[in-house]
């Protein structure tokens, strides 16, 4: 299953993820870590439906870091 | 209330910024970013939009590099006791306030020494040079007030921060008396840390100060906390902002700030520089024409002073002339405004200052009504002292 799921260390690295994202006309929904992914993580997620490899190196460039997972649940 | 005590905390607040706050408080007011539900969410996004507007006045790349804490004395502290190791040397100018003074007094116990080094009102050469000879190889940090909160005395902070850079000295500066009212670009230049209070020339709350930090050398935290991330670990982590920031937030208060900043950035440092500058010069000249007034600075002007106006009249204790003033509904600030080595730079130690500082909602009015009282209470003080009348300052 290809990646949607992106999960970050802090809250602040969700919203700047999402802003980055979203000025690049990425959709990007903060949704809660699912429990298996939370280890590490500040709790909160970003599903990214469509788009996902440009939004992943989006955020490479600008050394956001974060960890790509999949998820059932993409709606 | 005519308000002049704005170099304590700026009064009035924007309108906006009172709405922000009860906005926050009535309509959202959950932990931002711990726990899940929509409020908390809506919640962590008023704190992010904050750090980004900061991030922007301040011209630094990542807002994640904007750290809230609960005034500007607490930035400082972080800085000073988080970079300083036993056996550093720090160096300060001689206008700092008590933020940085105590610590460093408290820290000399741990092995931490100081020197001041002295400012020379209209001489940035003399006072790079007195920096610059306080040096030492094991110097670590300086730290230093953009301006002073007694004098508004401007320092010349981007050369000294290049100095340091130059020499391997971090570099932190002080802008409580200065974020909002003069431009401040980290982008262009070597400060390493900026500490400020976002009650003052922000326009935010009380409980609201700001660290931004630029530097690799990151200080250890003065405490460590839950942070909502990492919860699982038990050691303190290391991302930015989250280190700094144990403990709840104070979502209304940063709510109130990211009004406040947006206030300032509508406005823009600059114009509101300019027109606080106006109405200190005014106050300046309307007071150098009384013979009994004491004024301690050249006239303020825009790239040497901020708009705060410091005075005595005669010998008199400044605590007496503020009270004076109070009776009469204006409010400004006497003694030594927890600034015991500006005092003594300018040998005010005793009688303290008056101190006038300007904000966006003074006007030419206000200058003038506090001017024209200054002016008749020093007549009738003279008056009084002329017919021998030993009850003076009514």
């Amino acid at each position: 299953m290809e990646n949607n799921l992106m999960t970050f260390g802090s809250m602040t690295a969700v919203m700047k993820a999402r802003e980055l994202l979203r000025r690049d006309g990425i959709r990007a929904v903060t949704i809660r870590t699912p429990a298996s992914l939370r280890r590490g993580s500040c709790g909160y997620s970003l599903r990214v439906p469509q788009r996902y490899e440009r939004a992943a190196e989006l955020l490479n460039q600008h050394n956001i870091s974060f960890v790509g997972a999949s998820t059932v649940d993409d709606r | 209330m005519m308000y002049f005590d704005n170099g304590a905390t700026t009064y009035p607040k924007p309108q906006a910024v009172i709405n922000a706050v009860m906005t926050a408080m009535r309509g959202y007011g959950a932990n931002p970013g711990r726990s899940g539900h929509r409020m908390s969410l809506r919640a962590a996004e008023t704190v992010y939009r904050c750090r980004e507007n900061l991030a922007r006045l301040f011209a630094v790349d990542n807002p994640e590099n904007v750290i809230f804490t609960y005034n500007c004395t607490t930035a400082l502290n972080t800085v000073i006791k988080g970079v300083l190791k036993s056996g550093d040397h720090a160096v300060i100018s001689s206008l700092e306030h008590n933020a940085v003074v105590r610590p460093l007094e408290a820290m000399k116990e741990q092995g931490v020494t100081y020197s001041v080094a002295e400012v020379t009102e209209g001489d940035d050469e003399a006072t790079i040079r007195a920096f610059r000879s306080q040096f030492r190889k094991n110097t670590k940090l300086v730290i230093c007030t953009h301006a002073s909160n007694v004098f508004g005395v401007r320092l010349p902070i981007e050369r000294l921060a290049a100095l340091c850079r130059l020499n391997g000295i971090l570099f932190c500066l002080d802008a409580a008396q200065t974020a909002g009212v003069v431009p401040i670009s980290l982008e262009d230049s070597c400060i390493d840390y900026l500490c400020t209070a976002g009650h003052k020339g922000l326009y935010g709350p009380m409980g609201t100060g700001v660290l931004v930090m630029r530097s690799d050398v990151m200080p250890d935290s003065l405490t460590q906390g839950g942070t909502g991330s990492f919860s699982s670990e038990l050691r303190q982590p290391e991302l930015l902002p989250d280190k700094y920031e144990s403990g709840t937030p104070n979502l209304p208060g940063i709510a109130g700030l990211n009004a406040g900043v947006e206030f300032v950035l509508s406005r823009t440092p600059e114009r509101l520089d300019a027109y606080e500058m106006r109405l200190g010069q005014r106050l300046y000249d309307r007071l150098s024409g009384i013979n009994a007034v004491r004024l301690y600075t050249a006239r303020p002007e825009a790239d040497t002073h901020v708009p705060v106006i410091s005075f005595n009249i005669g010998n008199m204790d400044s605590e007496q002339v503020a009270a004076m003033l109070d009776r009469h509904q204006i409010a400004v600030r006497a003694g030594l405004h927890c600034a015991p080595l500006a005092h003594q730079s300018y040998g005010t130690q005793e009688q303290g200052t008056v101190r006038a500082v300007m904000s966006a909602f003074n006007n030419k009015k206000q200058i003038d009504t506090l001017a024209n009282l200054v002016n008749n209470f020093v007549k009738l003080n003279e008056k009084k002292v002329a017919i021998g009348d030993s009850n003076v300052l009514e």
